[in-house]
């Protein structure tokens, strides 16, 4: 068989095509673009403050079978501790991130950073993926909380890849109360920004909603599939 | 498997499927169940017509403006070094999908669950490469592969057609020594498939929505798998329908929470994922990402009346209310689109002659069409496609037309119609129930009785008597010509006086 071409050729005959069956025009979106008939995704659960959204967001992440914790910066690492202890962790992945400071878990970090396991920048894929899959629990950062679905967000970056939120069977998210929002739609407005803007530069966007699950057998739920068996979201009060 | 499942008459389709008493029960349990899950969620979020306008708006807006959403996407995912292939058929899309994977010297890969993979047919194409391993990672995908690659049964639960027994003994065929839990079971699963996802070098996914502003792509999953194939393999390839495109992130946005709500009654799926080619810095991700663009029939819809089926998101909230569904499941449409999205879907991808069936398999409650969270008029296009069928290219050659002619002589002259009226009820009651119909249920359904008598007569009724009686009509003193001629109009009241 011929070889199959892309490029310009394979693509004006595909959309030129389209333009011909459905009878419109080409290249007339920017007399058209894409404006919502109403705000809704913004108006919902609109108004909230930061300790109302926290409260919001603990009962949606533990009806999605969250672990649910709230803390300071300064009681964070003794969470961080009874958390590896309660798991019996043998193997722990650890991000390469400045986070460390600004959560105040230098020392921490400094602590358990011969022992761990981390994602680095300059590893390489064969690396970095050994380590995700060999570790049993992993703690990370999240960038936001979504309040109404319990959901925490992760832009991919060089010290915590897509797999670091996958392969291990245990993992823990530390997010800031400050960054705990009202729904998808106020975080998707920050990366949508951030990226047009230059400002994050990624691959990967990961909305993580819980642990993984299935229904498939019996539409009985498992919980724990081919993603993390458990999840546990701490909410740092950073403000 | 392609977009037919089965080469089996409708009618046999229907018969095996009214048999399986356990796939009936399985079905109507999701269905309710389901219902509750996804008529709450629908409720929490509050305003939900208001959400289906703004879903309805997003679709139909890019449908409208395919070419250039398609355009700017292609645009996009190549500046960021990806490749674009638009495939005009299933056959182009599979072959150009094996081109890749024998340029890429590929020996395992792994698959997240994708309508579109099947309906391009696409694991028989890539099975036919000398010494390559193709695994489906989804796990109900993963049961139906080796189950001897059984058809799915639903477009968001492929294994509601099978229970934890049978699913059980696939298992030890794998060397599984377990007992039936579902919980056990898929843990055997996540071990059999981790070892697959380490070695794999190839990764092919579907596509919830194309972001055309960025290039990125949008996955809604439970299990994680589909992020393994994304995060794994040096090679992704992404197969996408053309329609499946959105201007931004924030639509894809908008419509992951309509899609999780709809499907699966979640707020959210476990992972929904906005992803594209590894960028630098980054160590794991696809270093060549692959998106391929399918046509397949769909462009046969546009500029139709049948373009609102583009709008479609896949959520399946239609088969889930759906009481053809209900009695004949997925494997009684013989496409890998059932239910009322595929009856409409179906025939316009690949005509009448395979699938002129699916639009009467439909009692036209309207239910898909109320509960379709991007407002297709699902019910009208059945009628539509059957309207196309009877009056323009006349698919029927039962005796309709006949019937029909014979009603209008009847009903057009005084004298026969005079006739029916006066001998009409001796004449049927030999078809008829005997039993006098007190209730609405014994009305309705008797004993089929017309059905149970020889051919021709059952083949004359088409199926309307199979499960009721056909009701007598009124004896001639009876009906209402007479009851008319016998009471005198009463002039009515205008301004009637109050009562005391």
């Amino acid at each position: 068989m011929e070889k199959l071409q892309m490029g310009k050729a394979n693509r004006e005959a595909f959309l030129n095509h389209l333009a011909q069956k459905s009878g419109r025009p080409r290249h007339q979106l920017k007399d058209h673009p894409f404006k919502p008939i109403n705000d809704l995704p913004h108006t919902t659960l609109a108004g909230h403050s930061q300790d109302e959204l926290l409260d919001i967001a603990e009962k949606n992440s533990t009806a999605v079978h969250v672990d649910f914790r709230t803390t300071t910066k300064d009681g964070l690492a003794d969470v961080l501790n009874q958390y590896l202890d309660a798991k019996h962790t043998q193997n722990l992945l650890l991000p390469t991130t400045d986070q460390w400071q600004h959560f105040a878990l230098a020392n921490w970090f400094n602590d358990h950073q011969s022992s761990a396991m981390l994602w680095q920048p300059d590893a390489t894929r064969a690396e970095n993926l050994d380590r995700a899959e060999k570790a049993d629990v992993a703690i990370g950062f999240a960038d936001y909380l979504l309040a109404e679905s319990g959901t925490i967000t992760v832009a991919t970056r060089p010290g915590q890849g897509r797999a670091f939120n996958f392969l291990p069977q245990h993992y823990l998210s530390i997010i800031p109360k400050s960054r705990i929002v009202a729904r998808s739609t106020q975080a998707m407005d920050h990366y949508d920004a951030d990226i047009k803007a230059g400002r994050l530069k990624t691959s990967n966007i990961n909305f993580i909603t819980g642990p993984s699950n299935s229904g498939d057998i019996e539409m009985v739920l498992v919980v724990g599939v081919h993603g993390p068996l458990d999840m546990t979201y701490v909410v740092v009060n950073d403000l | 498997m392609g977009l037919q499942t089965t080469e089996k008459p409708f009618l046999e389709r229907v018969e095996e499927a009214k048999k399986d008493k356990f796939m009936q029960g399985s079905v109507a349990k999701a269905q309710d169940a389901q219902l509750i899950k996804r008529e709450d969620a629908r409720a929490q979020l509050g305003h939900w017509q208001q959400w289906r306008e703004l879903g309805e708006q997003i679709r139909k807006e890019t449908v409208r403006y395919l070419p250039d959403y398609l355009e700017e996407f292609a645009d996009n995912v190549e500046k960021q070094g990806g490749h674009v292939f638009f495939a005009k058929d299933d056959k182009e899309a599979a072959a150009f999908i094996r081109q890749v994977a024998v340029e890429k010297k590929a020996k395992n890969i792994v698959k997240s669950k994708s309508m579109v993979t099947a309906e391009i047919g696409l694991n028989k194409q890539l099975l036919s490469i000398p010494g390559v391993s193709l695994m489906e990672t989804d796990l109900a995908e993963f049961i139906l592969q080796e189950d001897d690659w059984d058809e799915p049964t639903h477009i968001v639960f492929p294994t509601l057609h099978k229970n934890r027994t049978q699913i059980q003994k696939i298992f030890q065929k794998l060397g599984y020594k377990g007992d039936n839990d579902p919980s056990t079971m898929a843990k055997f699963a996540r071990k059999y498939l981790r070892n697959k996802f380490i070695h794999a070098d190839l990764g092919i996914t579907g596509c919830n929505f194309a972001i055309a502003d960025n290039g990125m792509i949008n996955l809604v999953t439970n299990e994680g798998n589909a992020d393994l194939c994304m995060a794994i393999p040096k090679t992704q390839v992404v197969v996408m329908g053309m329609e499946r495109i959105v201007p931004s992130l924030k639509e894809a946005e908008t419509l992951d929470n309509m899609l999780s709500r709809s499907a699966v009654g979640q707020k959210l799926t476990s992972y929904c994922t906005f992803c594209g080619k590894k960028q630098d810095g980054e160590s794991d991700g696809p270093d060549d990402f692959y998106v391929v663009i399918v046509d397949n029939g769909r462009s046969k819809a546009l500029g139709t009346v049948f373009e609102p089926v583009l709008q479609c998101i896949r959520c399946g909230a239609c088969l889930n209310v759906c009481p053809i569904y209900r009695h004949i499941g997925g494997h009684g449409y013989g496409s890998i689109y059932p239910g009322p999205i595929g009856a409409v879907l179906s025939p316009i991808l690949d005509g009448y002659e395979k699938f002129g069936d699916l639009p009467f398999a439909s009692s036209l409650c309207a239910a898909c069409t109320e509960t379709c969270p991007v407002k297709i008029p699902l019910h009208h296009l059945l009628i539509e496609h059957r309207r196309i069928m009877m009056d323009k290219i006349h698919t029927d050659h039962t005796f309709t037309n006949q019937i029909m002619k014979i009603i209008g002589v009847g009903t057009g002259s005084p004298f026969l119609f005079k006739s029916v009226l006066r001998f009409g009820h001796v004449g049927l009651n030999v078809l008829t129930t005997k039993k006098p119909a007190n209730t609405v249920s014994g009305f309705l359904y008797q004993q089929g009785r017309v059905g149970k008598v020889n051919p021709p007569l059952p083949k004359l009724m088409l199926g309307w008597t199979d499960l009721r009686d056909l009701p007598n009509v009124s004896k001639k003193h009876q009906n209402f010509r007479s009851w008319f001629g016998k009471h005198t109009p009463v002039k009515a009241v205008a301004h009637p006086q109050p009562l005391k």
